[in-house]
């Protein structure tokens, strides 16, 4: 298969056939360690639905806002200008992002959200999350999908030389289903942002009692830790040395806490992980009352939420150049929906839809796509801002021109064909075999062929003579057809499925035999 | 001096370690069952069963799901205990029945009744193993299995009696080979050493020969004129040392008559299970396996002194008593001892209790009794679970039994490491998210093509109120572990998992409710309610807590 991949993989990936993490010193890990293929996206999930009309101001706008959220708008003399643009500013607590925007590392998307939109947290974050239409579900992540298309073999005999490391890292929080693939998880947890080195990878994080039952955990505790596949690589990462940066929130200050994740990214990232994905947060957007100090709509909770996002990006983005990693590295923000135009009576604002979101990095085409929403003069309290961006496309943006998929790839992942957005340098993508190594790695269960299929679609699997259970599913987790389910003798079966009655898609092809089990996406095409 | 008896509080969590001690697990209608009894009588009840199981059937068909390829002498949903395999070494048919035997002990675990008698039948079968790899033969399987569990509380020496002459033990240990030209001291050996006595404990290498000659000429039937039978003991008198056994001063210098005649056998076996009975070791040692089973691996100098010495001594003055294990295992479950803090919480749990018990927690439905062919199905898938969990019921290791029941020091943290982790931690979620799925091709048509799953909306359901999202986690807290769990690791979990990352518990309740109301419901974000269960107690599932009982 032909593949577009990095520019910068060109230059020596190795020194003298020795990989320079090796080299035991950390700091000459980002000095030397440019294999180019390890470009990462940074993901800063704003949990809760953040008011976009108080984060990214529309100016041309305040006729109108005025008159249906003036408990909560920023004076439009405190409004942080953007240099280039007019009418157009950012709420007052995010001098770092502005700086960001003045250095030319800053994107700002407008109106990002979905046809049909929902109103409900849980929902609208699985669709954020799974990259699903509004009425359909999905069982796995956009994310999910992306790795396991690069990866097709993972989770079998993974880690290996090819990937080492975690596909994806989720800080503070567990691996939700935006990086699940049919229900594997396609990463790794760090939960406690306070210690990098207690890699847990799960919310119990108690500390052991003194008595009989806290010795016996902490036991079962340290065999977790020499059982997890990946300890000891982020373990090996995670240098402290690779943190430069001094702006980073700390101790009580807004944010300290997505700072102490991003620190982590920065840290894992410099250490030399090859991990392509890290997925961080920060909650507290649903701000339904006391959005902002009554009498001083320029602090508040949101105004704290906002410096904290701002803060912690603009530091951690300053830490990438001091450490020399800014070229491998872009970010992304987003929430599960904006809020209402009209605020309500507890100086607050209630669930609304699209917003705009941010991407951050040396490598973002810099700029603001896309308008100030148009506010209708008549705004009552159910009027919401129409959509100019579907989230989608600016998923697909960022797997064409930052991870260098090929079109027919981008819309295998995300399931239909997005616009795609001038939102990364797409001048890194060239053609190199990076994927092709991917493609391979790992331990290959199942094959399944021509992908994409017209009718028929043949499977090549091994089994150690257990029963096997041999099924198609559809994109949502439904069986669509069940070929086999029974014994099987040992070894090399070849089985060859007409799916000519289903509609054209996403399938996926599972085996399951004995403990082990494999899923590979086919496309069907008319 | 007797053992301390537990005076004090007897609450919920008192309850819960003495169920999860007790049984595989303890499930919400386990609690509800025993809540508002006293210590004793909950012990009483635990103690109060016999063995009414019903044998297992035919359920099994040949490789290519024909009923009538294999063993087609049993009709299909009849028992083949009782009909002997023709012929005698048909391992084919021997391996079918051997799955058959295996998923029907893992169904009776799976479906226990709320009593001791499957935890006690597991630790006689750990106490006194035989390997299938070594026996490979189903109807004495089954039958040394069935006198474990008939035995299992009730008078020591006949249990030991018992299955010293089971076919079973006889062939394992090689007793039918014992005979008067040439004794075989392997089965007196491990009936010292590690049945009733205990490596060390003082008898000579003259006393196992001695032993060994004492039990010379027991020898078991599996064919008749050429035709194969049921497994059978028999005593042939002229294989049996018709002399005196003399003992060493360990035994009191015991002399064990030499008898001859049919009832030689059973007389001299009789006087030196007597014998052993009587040293004061042999009391200590059994009660020590129970220690270890039921309390806590390590013993210490503190419990030696004030647990099993008064055990030892209750289970002395019981000697002849038909419920001697029973009086014993009271004493111990309603000790002070038993619901110190020294031990709660402090133990591994072995695979059997943490698949078993997590099958019985989450209530993993179950075919219909009558779909024989489809309940086979999925107790064998259990059973295959629990070996790959790390313990293969009739394969314990060797004829110790498994090492985490008597390697000093690690004990029960011998079921951990690296290698076993990962999988006993897949076979927690294998219960939480899988799904035990049958073919088309059954022998019963209402047995093809079934798929169980756990109904977790079923579980949290039958927890006090799961619309309220802190309920609902400290509910499953309590349900799941013993080690104290912080308000701060709670709030985590309510936070991510019941939220999705939002603050206001509303929006749980709200997403809950219309799913109740519904299961059906268009309500896009209700319809979430079933998966987001299932991620948060699969990932409470990967607790390190959730190895400890």
């Amino acid at each position: 298969m032909r593949r577009r991949s990095f520019l910068r993989s060109a230059s020596a990936a190795t020194i003298g056939g020795f990989t320079v993490r090796g080299l035991g010193n950390p700091m000459l890990a980002p000095l030397f360690d440019r294999s180019g293929e390890d470009r990462v996206l940074v993901i800063v999930q704003l949990y809760g639905g953040n008011d976009g009309l108080n984060t990214v101001i529309p100016l041309d706008q305040y006729g109108v806002l005025s008159s249906v959220r003036s408990n909560v708008l920023i004076p439009e003399s405190a409004v942080l200008d953007l240099p280039g643009i007019t009418g157009t500013g950012l709420h007052p607590a995010m001098g770092g992002m502005r700086e960001l925007w003045q250095n030319g590392k800053l994107s700002i998307v407008q109106g990002v959200g979905y046809p049909n939109p929902d109103f409900s947290h849980f929902r609208s974050t699985d669709i954020w999350e799974t990259g699903a239409d509004s009425d359909q579900q999905l069982a796995s992540g956009w994310v999910g999908r992306y790795l396991h298309q690069e990866y097709p073999n993972f989770p079998n005999g993974y880690p290996n030389a090819t990937m080492p490391d975690p596909l994806s890292i989720r800080i503070g929080a567990p691996i939700s289903i935006g990086l699940q693939h049919q229900g594997v998880s396609m990463g790794a947890s760090i939960y406690n942002t306070q210690d990098a080195l207690n890699l847990t990878g799960n919310p119990f994080t108690d500390p052991v009692t003194a008595d009989c039952m806290g010795s016996k955990l902490d036991f079962v505790r340290t065999v977790q830790r020499q059982a997890d596949l990946y300890g000891d690589v982020i373990e090996a990462a995670a240098v402290p040395g690779c943190n430069m940066s001094t702006l980073y929130p700390a101790g009580d200050e807004p944010g300290a806490e997505l700072a102490n994740a991003l620190k982590i990214v920065a840290q894992l990232i410099c250490g030399g992980l090859k991990t392509r994905i890290y997925w961080v947060g920060i909650d507290g957007f649903d701000t339904h009352a006391q959005q902002v100090v009554s009498g001083n709509t320029t602090i508040g909770n949101h105004a704290d939420l906002l410096r904290g996002v701002s803060d912690s990006i603009h530091a951690f983005q300053n830490d990438l150049e001091l450490l020399g990693i800014d070229d491998r590295v872009i970010g992304m923000t987003f929430s599960e929906f904006g809020r209402r135009i009209k605020s309500n009576a507890s100086i607050g604002t209630d669930h609304g839809t699209s917003a705009p979101l941010f991407l951050f990095g040396t490598h973002v085409l810099p700029g603001m796509l896309g308008t100030n929403p148009d506010i209708p003069a008549n705004t009552t309290y159910d009027t919401n801002l129409p959509m100019q961006h579907d989230f989608r496309s600016v998923y697909a943006s960022v797997l064409k021109d930052w991870f260098c998929l090929e079109p027919a790839d981008v819309d295998a992942v995300m399931l239909d064909t997005y616009q795609t957005l001038a939102l990364v340098d797409p001048s890194g993508c060239m053609e190199v075999g990076v994927h092709e190594a991917n493609q391979r790695a790992g331990t290959s269960l199942l094959d399944v062929y021509p992908n994409p299929f017209m009718d028929v679609v043949n499977l090549r699997f091994e089994t150690g003579g257990d029963r096997a259970v041999v099924q198609v599913y559809g994109e949502n987790g439904q069986v669509v057809r069940t070929i086999h389910n029974g014994p099987l003798p040992a070894g090399e079966h070849r089985m060859q499925v007409d799916l000519g009655d289903l509609a054209s898609g996403a399938y996926y092809c599972r085996v399951q035999t004995g403990m082990q089990q494999q899923v590979k996406a086919v496309i069907k095409v008319r | 001096m007797p053992i301390t008896p537990y005076t004090g509080p007897f609450g919920r969590p008192e309850l819960q370690h003495l169920l999860r001690r007790s049984l595989f697990g303890c499930t919400t209608a386990d609690r509800a069952h025993f809540e508002g009894m006293s210590l004793d009588q909950v012990v009483n009840e635990l103690l109060t069963f016999t063995n009414d199981t019903t044998p297992p059937v035919r359920a099994y068909t040949d490789e290519n799901g024909d009923p009538n390829g294999i063993d087609a002498a049993v009709p299909f949903g009849s028992t083949w205990v009782d009909t002997p395999i023709t012929p005698l070494n048909d391992t084919d048919v021997i391996e079918v029945r051997i799955r058959s035997f295996a998923a029907w002990w893992m169904g009776l675990m799976r479906g226990q009744q709320r009593n001791l008698r499957e935890k006690l039948t597991l630790f006689w079968h750990n106490h006194l193993p035989t390997q299938v790899s070594i026996v490979y033969q189903s109807e004495m399987q089954y039958r040394q299995n069935q006198l474990l569990r008939s035995g299992c509380k009730g008078n020591f020496k006949q249990l030991i009696h018992d299955v010293s002459v089971e076919p079973a033990m006889l062939f394992y240990l090689n007793g039918y080979l014992n005979v008067a030209a040439a004794p075989d001291e392997n089965y007196a050996r491990e009936l010292f050493e590690l049945f009733t006595l205990g490596q060390g404990s003082g008898y000579t290498e003259a006393d196992v020969q001695a032993a060994a000659r004492v039990l010379t000429g027991w020898t078991f039937m599996v064919e008749n004129g050429g035709t194969p039978v049921l497994p059978q003991t028999l005593f042939f008198p002229p294989n049996h040392t018709a002399s005196d056994k003399q003992f060493s001063a360990f035994f009191n210098n015991t002399v064990i008559q030499g008898q001859t005649g049919p009832d030689a056998g059973e007389t001299e076996l009789n006087a030196l299970l007597d014998m052993i009975l009587a040293v004061p070791e042999c009391s200590r040692f059994i009660c020590r396996e129970l220690y270890r089973f039921f309390v806590h691996g390590e013993i210490s100098a503190e419990a030696e002194a004030e647990v099993i010495g008064p055990l030892a001594q209750l289970f002395r003055e019981n000697v002849d008593a038909p419920d001697q294990i029973a009086i014993v295992l009271r004493a111990l479950l309603t000790s002070d001892h038993f619901f110190s803090n020294a031990i709660r919480g402090c133990m591994v749990k072995n695979p059997v209790d943490l698949v078993v018990g997590d099958l019985r927690l989450f209530d993993f439905p179950i075919p219909d009794p009558g779909l024989v062919e489809a309940r086979y199905l999925v107790d064998l898938e259990h059973y295959w679970l629990t070996a790959y969990a790390g313990m293969n019921l009739m394969a314990p290791p060797n004829v110790a039994g498994w090492p985490a029941y008597y390697l000093y020091p690690s004990y029960d943290e011998l079921w951990l490491d690296t290698a076993t982790y990962p999988q006993r931690n897949n076979s927690l979620l294998a219960v939480v998210y899988g799904s035990v799925e049958t073919p088309s091709n059954t022998v019963q048509p209402g047995s093809a093509d079934l798929a169980f799953r756990v109904d977790i909306i079923a579980f949290v359901q039958q927890l006090s109120d799961p619309a309220d999202p802190n309920a609902l986690i400290t509910d499953l807290v309590d349900l799941l572990y013993v080690n104290p769990i912080s308000d701060a690791v709670k709030l985590q979990l309510k936070h991510f998992y019941l939220l999705f990352g939002q603050v206001s518990d509303i929006y749980w309740t709200e997403a809950y409710e219309a799913y109740i109301a519904d299961p059906n419901t268009t309500n896009m974000t209700a319809q979430l309610v079933p998966d987001i269960l299932r991620w948060l107690i699969g990932d409470m599932q990967k607790a390190a807590e959730r190895h400890l009982y």
